[in-house]
């Protein structure tokens, strides 16, 4: 798998001098898989991008979307591909005992805040409730679950060529927990993450921010390191900035958390701040007990 | 780096992560069950109340947990598994509420009122919690607010 990042920043596009390096659009993680489909994970601003390096060939394009809060979905219709009859979209999301995956995201992609309604979009368009059991695309395979955010959120988790990836961009596990001595099986998220080649988790708040920010759904640096650390996940990249952060900032942060998660015991360099436009390749694990078999 | 067990156990679904963490912070006792019925927690003030704390015990399946404190009613009998509460919300998906008494590991009686709540989510039920008020602390309280002069509303 190939994994780049279009977008890193939660809540709001934050474009300046201050977010050049790390980058100011929302969540949007394009995943090329093994047979070279592409999957993107999220639809913030960041799959503007994505969609303008996409040719206009015939193709299937299948969009994973963690919940519908704004960050994760204002870029859809500024998605090329989706202006194409020869696209097929299936957007797969959580469901609601309130209305339909489609339902609740017309509400953005109709007036008065959007110029196109759904049943406008040139483009084959599908609305698809992610199961509870894991399903298949193309080589992949997918699981999706709940998370502890607000309001109906997933976390998911792409397993393909021996590799794994978990995206958890919005996720409060410690809310009300102790994540240190808490049995995993009651820690949000843990299934996803359990050792997952590459973690791309919350990294919204220093510690003493999060103190401010209970139950707003986000992570503090410290459990996202414990998060990371109970799981077994070999790489973790910190993600969905807070719009304030500057990239001076952002640096100061990725630094602690390398420090923090040495101290932990971790491997040097296995903790990273997310830039926009980064390129990550996960290597082909060995599937576990492959090495005794050898 | 890792300290994941090799002893894979089933994640819990998150609407059971959240009313664990939920009972934590609460001082009123609670218990959790799944949707099978398995008593998976209960919190430090229902371990006050039992004289047992949850660490102690760990899971108890269903049928075993109801003779942990042996609810029994006014007429001293026990109370039969099927018609405690938390079974009644986790089989019928609707509340139950119900007053018995029960006793704790050092032989201590509390009379206590417990409301049961199923929970439901767009997959189906994933258990029930139950909290409990010890009814003297209703009575005490009843006691207070009209030694402080207030009427029923």
């Amino acid at each position: 798998m190939k994994v780049k990042l279009w977008g890193t920043r939660g809540s709001i596009p934050s474009p300046g001098e201050d977010t050049v390096r790390y980058g100011g659009n929302t969540s949007c993680v394009g995943v090329t898989l093994s047979d070279g489909s592409l999957l993107a994970l999220d639809a913030g601003s960041g799959i503007r991008k994505l969609g303008l390096q996409l040719d206009d060939e015939p193709r299937r394009l299948h969009i994973l979307l963690t919940h519908l809060h704004l960050d994760h979905i204002q870029g859809l219709v500024f998605f090329a591909p989706a202006f194409r009859p020869q696209t097929e979209l299936v957007i797969w999301g959580p469901s609601s005992p309130e209305a339909s995956l489609r339902d609740r995201i017309a509400r953005y992609v109709s007036a008065p805040l959007s110029p196109v309604e759904v049943r406008e979009l040139p483009c084959d368009v599908s609305f698809r409730h992610c199961p509870e059991a894991e399903w298949e695309i193309g080589p992949a395979r997918i699981r999706a679950a709940s998370v502890s955010h607000r309001g109906p959120t997933l976390g998911y988790r792409i397993d393909d060529a021996g590799s794994s990836l978990a995206y958890i961009p919005d996720h409060e596990p410690a809310l009300g927990a102790d994540l240190g001595h808490l049995p995993e099986e009651w820690i949000s998220g843990f299934e996803l993450a359990r050792d997952a080649t590459m973690l791309i988790h919350d990294g919204q708040y220093s510690d003493q921010e999060y103190s401010d920010h209970l139950g707003w759904g986000h992570s503090g640096l410290g459990d996202t390191l414990r998060f990371a650390q109970r799981t077994g996940a070999q790489r973790t990249v910190l993600f969905h900035h807070d719009p304030t952060h500057s990239d001076a900032y952002l640096d100061q942060l990725g630094a602690e958390a390398g420090r923090r998660w040495v101290e932990l015991g971790g491997e040097q360099g296995a903790v990273t701040v997310g830039a926009e436009g980064e390129e990550l390749e996960l290597p082909v694990r060995a599937a576990p007990g492959a090495a005794a078999l050898a | 780096m890792s300290n994941v067990t090799q002893s894979k156990v089933t994640q819990r679904p998150l609407e059971l992560i959240l009313a664990r963490n939920l009972m934590s912070s609460l001082s009123t006792p609670a218990f959790l069950v799944d949707e099978g019925g398995v008593l998976v927690f209960y919190n430090e003030a229902a371990g006050i109340l039992l004289g047992r704390r949850f660490e102690e015990l760990g899971t108890v399946p269903q049928r075993e947990w109801g003779s942990l404190f042996g609810p029994f009613g006014a007429d001293g009998e026990a109370i039969p598994y099927d018609e405690l509460p938390l079974v009644s919300a986790v089989r019928s998906g609707h509340p139950a509420h119900a007053e018995f008494t029960i006793r704790s590991a050092d032989g201590a009686e509390h009379a206590v009122e417990a409301s049961a709540f199923p929970i439901l989510t767009a997959h189906g039920s994933r258990g029930a919690l139950a909290m409990l008020w010890p009814s003297e602390e209703r009575e005490a309280g009843a006691g207070a607010a009209h030694a402080n002069g207030a009427s029923p509303a």
